[in-house]
């Protein structure tokens, strides 16, 4: 099989190097540009347009019922930064993000380490932990929303069992905020644990029989030879949760409408989404939507330098 | 992190027995307790979709009395279809649907063709396409989503609107706005290039040799090969595109075009204590992700590990 199939490539491919030499270069260039075309064309009309336009809007004032537009400097910064409720918006992405990122890495590293031995249904607690990162945030925000319900709901009947009688959750200004935080630390753990899990598959498993011989416990392990190897996926995951973090949305618009109880839950999105959408004032919507992304830009270069080098991965 | 950890000069105290028992052997007690977490962990995560289920199982008095029962004492099935006709989650369901297949659709075929030119061909201008489809994918929805909205507005001659995109409402609350602008992701393109990347060059010089043009190359040699890459993709495509929310919120008006994500919202805000009809909802708009999860996960968890370890 094999003999008579190898000789006559062989031949050909000297006529066919004759044949090539110039127009393959040519033929290749013309398909990659044609398969190209429709993907590149589409980003950069429905990506790259909109991005640029972000920053050219945030410097001017756009009238969107009469279509005009004016140069207006720094003008929408200005009025942003002399609003108290973005202030407040900024504050509380802020401390939103402080709550959910650690808590859940630090949930989802342990569970990767735990889950990252030949265990018996280990597929089964994998799929579990997951399962919450491929559901719709606003259905299951709305679940949550339901058992946080203050009087017949979940949580304070399960509170009740202890004698604890629980707060008003999604309606309190107090706990407002946490109800978010504890639905979204539940939601993020399941990616960052998969992308841990695929990180300590690759830790080499003589390090740590190196680590024991030398008289390491399982605890010490985990921090001297397990935390410093998952560097780099740290890094990833870090970056990634802070961009999602910040950029968090439908949590918090489906649990604490309108802002939350008294204003105390509104986030920098939720703010973007009231200038453009409500008031219909785009441009100082893009100037909000420029401070988030100079936060995004700030947060992933300091990640970087933080973390060490990234694409060592 | 990693300070702290080898500054220990002694070795910390070896906790009683537990410890994840990396090198396998390790002691039966510690491995019951592991399960024991585990179970736990698993519980928690899963309760919340067990209340929904059950809470859209119940009758309406059962629901709203106190204390809550755990599992319902009537099993209210017709709950679903008076949900379905006491609001349009059918069409809202549908809709979803419409839309995500043809994300799915759009995206495996223009995100292929892409992601095998700039893994695969050489031309001029390929790595500045490359950092170019990198930089999209970084871009975050809010700093793009109101030039969108002006871009779908303006579309000229649909909508009412003239050829300058002026007088009308452009493709708001049409299925143009819901299907064209999010079609096209640019991770999708590059997971195909790091998918693309990974076949061998022997396959492309051989099907070249036998005289097949470079899109015969791409559809009928290299393509086939792909079928998990194209899983992948289509699958995390379908996700995305099934659990959108804030795009559809904002270009959408009517009932008739809203997907399920907006319209539980709505009916949310409408109907504050229809909790049953609400969680049969949830139920519709999460349990079709959920079964694809359940039967695809390899994939999923590959995209991912793709997307993450460069």
């Amino acid at each position: 099989m094999a003999a008579p199939t190898a000789a006559p490539p062989a031949t050909r491919a000297v006529a066919g190097a004759h044949r090539r030499s110039r127009p393959l270069g040519h033929e290749r260039r013309r398909a990659a540009y044609l398969m190209l075309a429709p993907g590149m064309l589409h980003l950069a009309w429905w990506i790259g347009v909109p991005t640029v336009a972000t920053f050219v809007l945030a410097f001017t004032r756009y009238d969107i019922l009469a279509g005009t537009m004016a140069w207006a400097g720094l003008d929408n910064f200005v009025a942003i930064f002399r609003d108290p409720v973005w202030w407040t918006a900024v504050w509380n992405t802020v401390v939103y993000t402080f709550f959910t990122v650690p808590v859940a890495m630090a949930i989802a590293v342990v569970i990767a380490v735990l889950l990252n031995t030949n265990l018996r249904a280990r597929a089964w607690y994998r799929t579990a932990v997951f399962m919450p990162h491929i559901t719709a945030t606003v259905a299951i925000a709305l679940v949550w929303m339901w058992m946080f319900e203050p009087n017949i709901g979940l949580f304070n009947w399960v509170l009740s069992w202890f004698g604890v009688r629980g707060p008003a959750w999604t309606s309190d200004p107090a706990w407002a905020m946490t109800s978010v935080i504890l639905m979204s630390v539940w939601k993020g753990i399941g990616l960052k644990m998969v992308i841990y899990l695929a990180a300590l598959q690759g830790i080499p498993h003589d390090l740590y029989e190196a680590a024991e011989i030398d008289g390491a416990g399982p605890v010490r392990r985990f921090f001297a030879v397990t935390l410093p190897l998952l560097g780099p996926a740290t890094f990833f995951v870090l970056v990634v949760s802070l961009i999602e973090s910040f950029q968090v949305f439908e949590q918090f618009y489906v649990l604490t409408p309108e802002g939350g109880p008294a204003g105390s839950t509104t986030v920098m999105t939720y703010e973007i989404y009231k200038s453009a959408f409500q008031r219909f004032d785009m441009s100082v919507a893009s100037a909000q939507s420029v401070v988030l992304f100079v936060f995004l830009l700030v947060l992933t270069i300091v990640g970087r330098r933080f973390t060490g080098r990234d694409d060592v991965a | 992190m990693s300070p702290e950890g080898t500054s220990a000069p002694v070795a910390p105290p070896v906790p009683s027995g537990p410890g994840p028992g990396r090198l396998g052997g390790a002691p039966r007690p510690g491995r019951i307790l592991l399960h024991a977490v585990l179970v736990a962990l698993s519980l928690a995560m899963v309760a919340p979709f067990v209340w929904m289920v059950l809470t859209s199982l119940k009758s309406h008095a059962e629901v709203m009395s106190y204390p809550p029962t755990i599992l319902p004492s009537v099993w209210q099935w017709v709950n679903y279809p008076d949900a379905l006709g006491f609001a349009p989650f059918g069409t809202y369901f549908r809709n979803s649907m419409v839309i995500a297949v043809s994300h799915t659709a759009i995206n495996v075929a223009l995100a292929a063709m892409a992601g095998y030119a700039l893994a695969r061909l050489p031309f001029r201008g390929r790595t500045p396409a490359l950092v170019f489809v990198l930089a999209a994918m970084m871009i975050p929805t809010f700093t793009k989503i109101v030039p969108q909205y002006l871009l779908a507005k303006t579309m000229p001659f649909f909508g009412g609107n003239d050829f300058l995109g002026r007088g009308g409402s452009g493709w708001l609350d049409s299925w143009w706005a819901l299907i064209v602008p999010g079609a096209v992701t640019p991770l999708a393109i590059f997971l195909f290039r790091q998918f693309y990347l990974s076949l061998p060059r022997e396959l492309e010089e051989a099907a070249r040799l036998d005289g097949l043009g470079e899109f015969g190359i791409f559809a009928r040699v290299m393509t086939p090969l792909m079928k998990p890459a194209i899983a992948t993709v289509a699958l995390i495509t379908f996700e995305n595109s099934w659990n959108n929310f804030v795009w559809p919120l904002i270009v959408t008006r009517t009932d008739q075009l809203r997907v399920i994500q907006v319209g539980l919202a709505a009916f949310q805000q409408t109907e504050r204590t229809l909790w049953e009809y609400l969680m049969a909802g949830t139920v519709l708009a999460t349990v079709p992700m959920i079964v694809l999860f359940l039967f695809t996960q390899r994939y999923f968890v590959q995209g991912f590990a793709t997307a993450g370890i460069k």
